[in-house]
């Protein structure tokens, strides 16, 4: 049976292989055609101005980064129903597309060229992580496309010469802790920290911070006497702590994501030692679950940046916070929603000053010549795309998140001393 | 000295509980050839089950397992007679899709019922150590270390000691054989992957107050588990202990003297080491194609 069969599959395979090939090639010479032909807006019949504009989104809603990505989407659906309940954007409502890219860098590739080329979405807004935007924003670039991405600071989103793409926080990452180090700078010089341990999880949003946090509080005199990087899947920090709690430093700076910040403080308080100051990337940002992980009496006086706060007093930023509490129980809103609702903020502004969607370039140009209000406060950047601005210093305080610096953002007078475990 | 010391005894009490989460795992494998991926989202639905009771209730996270260990055998067994009966004598392959269709399946209910943020069980006890001749060793940790060397013994206790138990291993060993002596093969892959499942009752009580979780944290537990048992050999409950044993030791001695950074480079290259060997794993046994035929 087999001898019977197998000479006439192969020729059937061989027979067919010239055609399969020359369906392929003409496949990818009409997609490249398409993705070298004019701005997808010219091409559609959406120029109409009855039809709705369509926003497209992918967003990882599942995998590894499905928390900050479900976070995102509730912030852009905010913005799309406040700004279609005000009238819309030039006069027409506007409609989200968003797809799933499941976390994954080769299918965020797959749902940005499909919706430019085939869905021919209007205007795009940003993903979310380094990991996604960086190839993400390649292919919006590549397209002629505005992209404002409401996360991935790494600074090498910033080397590539890209004209269309736009961070809309405040800093890039290893400009972040420059307003923690100028905090420490203002201290009497008794009460600044003489030693520091600089452990940070490896990742592309954490170590960059601390290794430049490092770099600046060494100029400062503040002595290193510990550091260390841990890979992502990290559970265990006891070592960790044991290591840190020997060198007895003044200062811990943690570059924590969020579930290493949580482990490595349980593990500093089992061994009972609690640093005069600590300060953590994002983790102490996520609010409740960070209190409920490490006992919201011990997050009194711990220093972490930040790009937004809820009562920051800036424009729509209390509609916002009003309405993410009407629609999920009364929570407060993740620093990621708060993002997300700012990019699209940043998009809105462009697309109102410019007046029309029809040209891409015109929008990137407005935006590198004018500052921006959003809910995080005013956004500018400079000619790669960076921001220029500075992130906000915050501090759990009375088990709650405040803003210590810089002084027009504060909601707060002062910082407070951090206090031992509890 | 003592921070040597101190490594060792951490690395150990790690890897109890790693023991104990890969046991259920190896045993469903040893029995019926079943890759259960979805391993790691039971011990994460369990993790969150005791996290809400033990947050509505106050009763201690640990002792729920006494609770949740029943019921995560009653989920193995209707997991086993509703879904993967069906695929009884197909590949190992087919158990990973199928398994891993449960895994998503979890996870997603997770994330609708739960929602997706990062939860962990704080007992008052969570923060604290007992401290011996200089050595810190973490409560959680210890209590953690014996509810599974507990579980592990009485495991031990069934497989070696009961009737039940030596059905399981004849299964395991000769299926056909064990069939020819009398025994229900279906019956008894009922029961493994049964006890298999209830082994995440107690493992994830212990996961939810030792480290946090979401929905999604699934992924790399299994990773972490299967690691554990390609090493051990697969189908060994005494490899999936000497596996996470050294496991453990290689976190904390790595992150001890070097950067935690190399534990899981030097993990895979003893598993590497190990299967350059040992192709069957430490502890494994090579399969008897000729019967499996």
């Amino acid at each position: 049976m087999a001898k019977q069969h197998k000479p006439r599959n192969a020729a059937r395979g061989r027979w067919s292989a010239t055609p399969i090939r020359g369906i392929a090639t003409t496949a990818v010479l009409m997609l490249a055609v398409a993705a070298c032909g004019t701005a997808p807006s010219e091409q559609t019949a959406s120029g109409n101005s009855d039809d709705p504009i369509v926003v497209g989104i992918s967003l990882p809603l599942t995998g590894d980064f499905s928390q900050p990505g479900g976070e995102a989407r509730k912030g852009y659906e905010i913005w799309r129903d406040q700004v279609n309940a005000d009238g819309g954007l030039l006069g027409r409502q506007v409609e989200l597309k968003i797809t799933d890219d499941a976390s994954n860098q080769d299918t965020v590739v797959t749902d940005y060229t499909k919706l430019i080329t085939q869905d021919k979405v209007d205007l795009l807004l940003g993903t979310f992580s380094t990991l996604l935007n960086f190839p993400a924003s390649a292919v919006a670039e590549k397209n002629g496309m505005l992209y404002v991405e409401p996360a991935g600071g790494a600074p090498k989103m910033f080397d590539r010469g890209f004209t269309k793409l736009f961070f809309s926080q405040q800093a890039t990452a290893p400009r972040q802790p420059e307003v923690f180090v100028d905090y420490i700078r203002t201290l009497p010089e008794n009460e600044r920290p003489k030693t520091a341990a600089y452990p940070t999880q490896d990742d592309p949003f954490t170590t960059p911070v601390i290794e430049s946090m490092q770099k600046q509080l060494e100029e400062l005199g503040v002595e290193t006497v510990y550091t260390t990087t841990y890979p992502a899947d990290a559970t265990n920090f006891q070592t960790i702590a044991s290591a840190i709690a020997a060198a007895k430093p003044d200062l811990i700076a943690h570059g924590a994501v969020f579930e290493d910040g949580v482990g490595l403080i349980r593990s500093l308080q089992q061994l009972n030692y609690s640093p005069e100051m600590l300060f953590q990337t994002s983790a102490p940002t996520n609010a409740g679950q960070y209190s409920d992980g490490i006992g919201i009496a011990n997050t009194e006086g711990i220093f972490f940046t930040v790009s937004w706060n809820e009562k920051a007093n800036t424009p729509k930023n209390e509609e916002f916070v009003a309405e993410y509490a009407k629609r999920f129980d009364g929570a407060i809103p993740a620093e990621d929603a708060a993002d997300a609702y700012a990019a699209a903020q940043v998009v809105q502004a462009a697309v109102e000053a410019v007046g029309s969607l029809d040209d891409q370039d015109k929008l990137a140009d407005w935006l590198h010549a004018n500052e921006v209000e959003t809910i995080l406060g005013p956004l500018a950047w400079d000619e790669t795309g960076a921001p220029t601005g500075q992130f906000l210093l915050g501090q759990w305080q009375n088990g709650e998140t405040e803003v210590v610096a810089p002084a027009d953002a504060a909601t707060v007078d002062s910082a407070v001393a951090k206090t031992p475990w509890q | 000295m003592t921070q040597l010391v101190q490594a060792l005894v951490l690395g150990l009490l790690i890897g109890g509980v790693y023991a104990l989460m890969a046991s259920g795992l190896t045993l469903i494998f040893g029995v019926m050839n079943i890759i259960n991926v979805a391993h790691g989202a039971l011990l994460i639905l369990v993790a969150f089950v005791t996290w809400k009771t033990w947050s509505v209730t106050g009763i201690d996270p640990i002792l729920l397992s006494i609770i949740m260990t029943p019921v995560m055998f009653g989920v193995g067994w209707l997991l086993y007679k509703g879904v993967l009966s069906r695929i009884s004598g197909s590949s190992p392959g087919m158990s990973v899709l199928l398994t891993f269709g449960i895994a998503i399946t979890i996870e997603g209910i997770l994330n609708v019922t739960a929602g997706n943020r990062f939860r962990s069980a704080t007992p008052s006890y969570f923060s604290e150590s007992y401290r011996l001749f200089g050595i810190s060793l973490p409560k959680a940790q210890v209590y953690g270390c014996l509810a599974a060397v507990i579980v592990l013994g009485l495991l031990y206790v069934v497989l070696a000691k009961t009737w039940t138990g030596r059905a399981i291993r004849a299964t395991a060993q000769n299926a056909s054989g064990a069939a020819l002596v009398g025994i229900q093969s279906a019956a008894v892959a009922a029961l493994a992957f049964a006890i298999g499942a209830a082994t995440t009752g107690v493992g994830g009580s212990i996961l939810s107050v030792l480290y946090p979780f979401f929905p999604a944290s699934h992924y790399d537990w299994i990773s972490r588990l299967l690691g554990i048992i390609v090493l051990g050999g697969m189908g060994s409950l005494a490899g999936a202990l000497v596996g996470a044993l050294i496991l453990g030791l290689a976190e904390t001695l790595t992150a001890t003297y070097g950067s935690l950074q190399w534990s899981t480079l030097i993990f895979y290259a003893v598993i590497m080491l190990v299967l350059l060997f040992r192709p069957q794993g430490l502890f494994g046994s090579r399969l008897r194609q000729d019967v499996m035929a």
